[in-house]
C-alpha cells in the first residue's frame, strides 16, 4: 500500500499492516477455502500430459493447445479467489459477528477491505506464478506473441473481479448469501472467458455482452477483437467503481 | 465533567419503538448502571452511544463527541464490549490484543493487562478454545488495550458462573480505580447493586428513574421487613403502637413485620420488655429489585 491511499483509508501504517499479517494468518490456518486453487494447476500438468495438447498446430498459427489454454487457465486463479474465498471470508467474519466488534474499534471499512484484498491478491499472484512457471519449466508453453498486452488486459482483469468480489464482500450478510452471488458471478466470468465453450463459437450478439463481463473483456482483449483501449476501460471502470462501491456500502453487521 | 449526556433519545425500528424516550448523564469516574428487564431498549442504548446507530430524535454527546459525526475520534476515546459479538475462531488471544492495539493512537501494553485479567497463560490460545468467562475478560481487555476515557460493558456477566461473575466484577472496579469511566448495561439487580454509583431503571423504552441503589431501594417504600416466631403470644396492638411499624402481617405462627428507620431495635427492645423471644428471626433489606417491580408496576423476570 502507498503512502497516499493510508490516509485515504484512515488507518495507519502499523494498523494496515498488523490486520493485514494477521488476516493472512487466519487464512492460512484454514486451508480449506483455498483448496480449490489446486485446480487451476492440476489442470495445467493434465493437459501437459496429452500429446496433441502439446504439438504446435497450423490453425492456431502455429502454437499449441497448451500455448493458448495456459492464459485461460491462468484466469481461473483470480477469479477463484475474487468471488470465492474474498466474500465467503468476510462474510463469515460477519455472521460470527466479528465485523460487529471491529466496527467499535477504530478500524475503518475501507481498511478492512483492503487488508483481505491484500492477502488474496497475493494468494493469487503466487498461483498464476505457479501456472507460468509449470507451463513454461515443464511443458514449454511459449510466450504471448504480445506480451506487454496480454499482462495488461489479465491484471486490470484481476482488479475487476477482484473490485466485484469486494462488493460482494461488503454486502453478503452470510457465507451461503457470499457464495449465493460470488459463484453466479464467476461461472459468468469462465463462460465468456471460454472455458466452457470457445467465445468466437458463441453468437455475435452474445460475443457483444461478454466484452462487458471482465474475463470477457480480458479475451476479447486478447484475441484482438475490438479496440484493446475499449476493452482497458471496461476493466479499469470495474475496478474504480467496485472498490469505491465497496467502501461505500460496507456492511459491520 | 459530564463524560456521556443523553438528551431525549428515541430510535424505531419500523413500527418498533426501541428506545422512546431516554435521557442521563454520567459523571467522570463513575460506574453508572442501566438496568432493565430484556427489550427495554438497553442494548438499542448503547448502540446509539458507541455510533453504531444514529438516533431518530434527540441527542448523544460522549466526551464531548457526536458519536456518528465524529465516530474516527470516538472510537479512539471509547473502548465498547458488546452483547453480541465474536473474534475469528483461530486468533489467539495475544493476536487479537496485538490487532486492536495497533488501531489505536495510544495503546497500553497488552502484556500487564493479561496479567491483570488473569489472560496471560492464555496468551497462546485461540479464541474457540476459550471458556465463556476467559471470552468475557477478553472483550474486557479488548475494550481496554486502546487506553480509553471511557468504556461500554453491555451483558457483562450474563452467562457466567457466580465465581466468573464475582471476578469480572472485581475487575469492573479496577477499571473504575483507574480513572476510566464506565457504563454498565445488566439485568442483574445484584450487580448494579454492588457495582454502581448510580443507575439508570429503563422499561418500555423509557427512562424510569435515575439515582443511586439505594436511594432507589428506599423509595420502594418500606425499606425492612423483618419475621420471626414469638415464644409467647404478641400484641399486634402495641406493634402496631411503635412509629416506625408500617405493618403487621401473620403468617402460622410467623410474623411478619415491615416498616422503616430503626425497625428492627424498636421491635426487638419492645419484645425484651414483655420478654419474649424471637426465634428464627430475618431481617431483609429491600432490594432494586423491590424498587423495580414499585416503579414499573410489573415483575422484572420477561
Amino acid at each position: 500500500m502507498s503512502a497516499l491511499a493510508l490516509p485515504a483509508m484512515r488507518m495507519t501504517t502499523k494498523g494496515f499492516r498488523t490486520l493485514t499479517l494477521t488476516q493472512a494468518r487466519l487464512l492460512l490456518r484454514e486451508p480449506a477455502a483455498l483448496v480449490w486453487l489446486l485446480l487451476p494447476p492440476a489442470l495445467v500438468v493434465v493437459f501437459g500430459n496429452i500429446p496433441a495438447f502439446t504439438t504446435d498446430q497450423k490453425a492456431l498459427d502455429g502454437r499449441s493447445v497448451i500455448d493458448v489454454y495456459v492464459p485461460t487457465i491462468a484466469a481461473m486463479v483470480p477469479l477463484l479467489v475474487a468471488l470465492t474465498a474474498l466474500p465467503l471470508t468476510m462474510a463469515s467474519f460477519r455472521e460470527k459477528d466479528v465485523l460487529r466488534r471491529l466496527a467499535v474499534s477504530p478500524v475503518p471499512a475501507a481498511g478492512m477491505l483492503a487488508a483481505l484484498l491484500a492477502v488474496i491478491a497475493a494468494i493469487a499472484a503466487l498461483g498464476v506464478a505457479l501456472i507460468i512457471a509449470i507451463g513454461a519449466l515443464a511443458f514449454h508453453v511459449k510466450a504471448p506473441a504480445d506480451p506487454a498486452s496480454v499482462t495488461a488486459a489479465f491484471v486490470l482483469g484481476s482488479g475487476a473481479v477482484f473490485a466485484l468480489g469486494l462488493v460482494v464482500a461488503a454486502l453478503a450478510r452470510t457465507s451461503g448469501a457470499a457464495s449465493g452471488a460470488g459463484v453466479p458471478l464467476m461461472v459468468l466470468n469462465f463462460f465468456f472467458s471460454g472455458l466452457y465453450f470457445p467465445v468466437a463459437e458463441m453468437p455475435r450478439a452474445l460475443q457483444r455482452i461478454g466484452e462487458y463481463v471482465p474475463f470477457g473483456a480480458v479475451m476479447a482483449a486478447w484475441s484482438g477483437d475490438g479496440p484493446l483501449w475499449r476493452h482497458l476501460t471496461v476493466l479499469a471502470a470495474y475496478t474504480v467503481l467496485g472498490s469505491l462501491l465497496a467502501a461505500r456500502v460496507f456492511r459491520w453487521e | 465533567m459530564t463524560v456521556i449526556e443523553v438528551d431525549h433519545l428515541h430510535k424505531r425500528y419500523g413500527d418498533l419503538v426501541a428506545v422512546d424516550d431516554v435521557s442521563f448523564t454520567v459523571g467522570e469516574g463513575e460506574i453508572f448502571g442501566i438496568l432493565g428487564p430484556n427489550g427495554a431498549g438497553k442494548t438499542t442504548t448503547v448502540e446509539c452511544l458507541s455510533g453504531l446507530r444514529s438516533a431518530d430524535r434527540g441527542s448523544v454527546r460522549v466526551l464531548g463527541l457526536d458519536p456518528r459525526a465524529d465516530r474516527e475520534a470516538l472510537r479512539q476515546v471509547l473502548g465498547v464490549q458488546l452483547q453480541e459479538s465474536g473474534l475469528p475462531d483461530r486468533i489467539t488471544v495475544r493476536e487479537a490484543l496485538d490487532l486492536f492495539a495497533s488501531f489505536y493512537a495510544r495503546p497500553v501494553p497488552a502484556a500487564p493487562l493479561m496479567d491483570r485479567l488473569g489472560l496471560t497463560e492464555k496468551a497462546g490460545a485461540r479464541y474457540k478454545q476459550l471458556s465463556g468467562g476467559q471470552k468475557q475478560r477478553l472483550a474486557i481487555a479488548l475494550a481496554m488495550i486502546g487506553g480509553p476515557r471511557a468504556v461500554i460493558l453491555d451483558e457483562l456477566t450474563t452467562g457466567l458462573d457466580p465465581h466468573a461473575r464475582r471476578t469480572t466484577w472485581d475487575l469492573v472496579e479496577g477499571i473504575r480505580d483507574e480513572g476510566v469511566t464506565v457504563v454498565l448495561v445488566t439485568h442483574f439487580m445484584a450487580e448494579a447493586e454492588r457495582l454502581c454509583d448510580r443507575v439508570a431503571l429503563i422499561d418500555s423504552g423509557r427512562v424510569v428513574a435515575v439515582d443511586t441503589p439505594a436511594a432507589l431501594a428506599a423509595s420502594a417504600g418500606q425499606t425492612q421487613r423483618m419475621r420471626f416466631r414469638p415464644s409467647a403470644p404478641l400484641d399486634e396492638a402495641a406493634l402496631r403502637a411503635l412509629p416506625e411499624v408500617v405493618s403487621v402481617v401473620r403468617r402460622g405462627p410467623q410474623v411478619e413485620i415491615s416498616g422503616t428507620g430503626n425497625l428492627v431495635q424498636a421491635v426487638t427492645s419492645l419484645l425484651a420488655r414483655r420478654q419474649i423471644i424471637a426465634a428464627d428471626l430475618r431481617v431483609e433489606q429491600t432490594t432494586l429489585d423491590d424498587a423495580f417491580v414499585a416503579l414499573t408496576g410489573h415483575s422484572r423476570s420477561v
